[in-house]
């Protein structure tokens, strides 16, 4: 934790899913248009024959992709996350209605598209894809968990939205030994006082924030919810138990989102006083996704703040 | 290839096939005294192409690659399929008068569970797009699998059917065959007031499929359109003039989607 350099989400995930290609000939990437983009097309140089770029067609893609799952293909179809949502009626009618085995693998989420702003900044596709029966959503914390996880959530059969961003990657989990399950929570760093609880690049500010809460004594757990749905219920019970105390932090709507899944196992398990860190509205351009952040205060100050707000 | 693919059709399996169609739309007709919200006019346009594809031309079985595949994309026209699928021997007759019933297995539109259905559909728009990932599976694993997609006119107001169109193209299909029934109505009123649609053989052959046309309430020519289709080396797209609610004179040709308790039983009973 917070050992380890910076490095980029999406290199991570072309080249492991490119590797994984190899072992497995029934991995099909499709994508509309955002292959190089989303690194994708590293798929493509290694099988070309397993890799369409269906044009800037995402509905299409969506479907099309439900028909070669249909027929035994492992397809996985590769966006950005905003425009992966423009299917989401797509992706919810057939992809979920149907329970087909696609894989929903979006990079861009949350601020990282600092520069094109707020048409290209994907705050609410949790919300939109963790309601949909059938569907499992990962959103790994940095680059070494998407190379752990990836292996992983391509072994699931059926449909999953799996959400990365694009460069900045903070080290989050690049120090640690686990093994990545879906469903299961990962423990950053133990603590008694407070929880903070969340899944992806903001787990960096909370292991930050953890730092200087225990310069003031106060004793910080930080857990690491990678898999949205299905949520780890047992161990958000039990740091509810432990800590009396939960702030949720996410780079995506405070609405609907990762502390809203937090919360509803939270009121039904074991009420406790809650805080919610993440976006309220629409973002702006940027020239980094960590001017964004600062801006929109995803911070650990603002981390620290909430905590002590529940504290004292 | 389908075992029938090419062969003449006898007068005999004419007859056959032209009273199934019959039996089905009767059947079909009949639903409207157990639901009063089935798309009957919708169904009835559909009832004959529907037929001459489940007894001609579909193979169905468990191998998904050398299996034709049938996606109703029109998804509101399930009463159609399911009243042929009966004719098949899928579904039983109770079933069908169960339609749409809390404790039926028929849906409002089609869904993967009920035998002989391909693709849950009903959101309009989608059929195609996934049908193009069907044959495109199929020809990767070498498959002899066809797919058959059955479209509306009104649905082609989807900007999804555009995005297909294109990239059905792009991969080469020469195993997938669309139709679109030009019925010339859609939900609120006639396709020509909602959208003009006169262009749409146009634009298909433009893009760069090939074009046939038929009459879809005309046994003989929805094979003769079929087999043509089947040689045509790329994606092929079949336009078939039909009439809403065919055969059920309260609301042929017309936007009504069904008739009265009264006038269907007066109907059924002078026909």
């Amino acid at each position: 934790m917070l050992r380890g350099s910076f490095s980029s989400a999406r290199e991570a995930f072309g080249k492991t899913l490119t590797k994984l290609g190899e072992d497995d000939k029934n991995i099909i990437v499709i994508t509309a248009d955002v292959g190089d983009s989303s690194r994708a097309s590293y798929f493509k140089e290694k099988h070309p024959d397993r890799y369409f770029n269906v044009g800037i067609s995402e509905q299409d893609m969506v479907n099309f992709a439900a028909g070669l799952a249909t027929v035994g293909k492992k397809p996985v179809v590769v966006d950005f996350a905003m425009f992966a949502m423009r299917a989401w009626e797509q992706i919810r009618n057939t992809i979920a209605r149907m329970n087909v085995n696609v894989k929903i693998m979006v990079t861009h989420s949350g601020y990282s598209d600092s520069g094109d702003g707020s048409s290209h900044q994907a705050l609410e596709d949790i919300a939109l894809m963790r309601v949909l029966p059938n569907m499992t959503v990962v959103v790994p914390a940095d680059a070494a968990e998407v190379e752990r996880s990836l292996p992983e959530v391509l072994k699931l059969q059926g449909p999953l939205y799996y959400r990365i961003g694009r460069d900045y990657s903070p080290p989050i989990t690049s120090s640690m030994d686990y093994n990545f399950q879906i469903g299961k929570a990962t423990v950053l760093r133990e603590g008694d006082d407070i929880a903070i609880m969340g899944a992806g690049v903001l787990l960096w500010d909370a292991l930050k924030a953890a730092e200087e809460l225990e310069k003031m004594g106060i004793s910080a757990a930080v857990i690491n919810v990678s898999t949205i749905k299905p949520i780890d219920e047992q161990a958000i019970e039990y740091y509810a138990r432990k800590t009396g105390r939960i702030v949720t932090v996410e780079e995506h709507s405070i609405y609907g989102g990762i502390g809203s899944a937090i919360s509803e196992v939270v009121v039904k398990k074991y009420p406790v006083p809650m805080r919610f860190l993440g976006a309220t509205g629409y973002g702006r351009s940027a020239r980094s996704q960590r001017d964004l952040l600062d801006y929109f205060g995803l911070t650990p100050k603002s981390i620290e703040s909430l905590v002590l707000e529940l504290i004292r | 290839m389908g075992e029938r693919d090419g062969i003449p059709i006898s007068i005999d399996e004419l007859n056959k096939m032209k009273a199934i169609a019959e039996r089905a739309r009767k059947n079909v007709i009949k639903m409207q005294f157990y639901d009063q919200s089935v798309h009957v006019g919708s169904s009835l346009s559909s009832i004959d192409i529907l037929t001459v594809l489940l007894f001609r031309y579909i193979r169905d079985s468990q191998d998904k690659i050398n299996k034709d595949w049938l996606i109703l994309s029109k998804g509101h026209a399930a009463p159609a399929l399911y009243s042929v699928l009966h004719e098949k021997g899928l579904i039983k007759e109770d079933e069908l008068w169960k339609i749409q019933s809390i404790d039926g297995l028929l849906q409002g539109h089609p869904e993967i569970f009920i035998p002989g259905v391909d693709m849950s559909t009903g959101s309009l728009g989608q059929g195609l797009s996934f049908g193009i990932g069907v044959a495109t599976g199929i020809k990767m694993a070498g498959g002899s699998g066809r797919v058959f997609v059955m479209m509306g006119d009104g649905e082609q107001d989807e900007g999804e059917i555009w995005e297909a169109m294109t990239h059905a193209i792009a991969r080469k299909l020469d195993n997938l065959i669309a139709f679109i029934e030009i019925n010339g109505y859609q939900l609120d009123d006639s396709t020509s007031n909602v959208k003009p649609k006169e262009f749409l053989e146009e634009v298909w052959r433009a893009v760069g499929w090939r074009t046939f046309s038929c009459d879809g309430h005309d046994i003989l020519s929805i094979i003769n359109a079929v087999e043509e289709a089947q040689k045509a080396k790329k994606p092929a797209v079949i336009f078939a003039k039909t009439l809403r609610g065919k055969g059920f004179t309260p609301i042929e040709n017309s936007k009504k989607q069904r008739a009265t308790p009264d006038v269907t039983r007066e109907f059924l009973f002078s026909s």
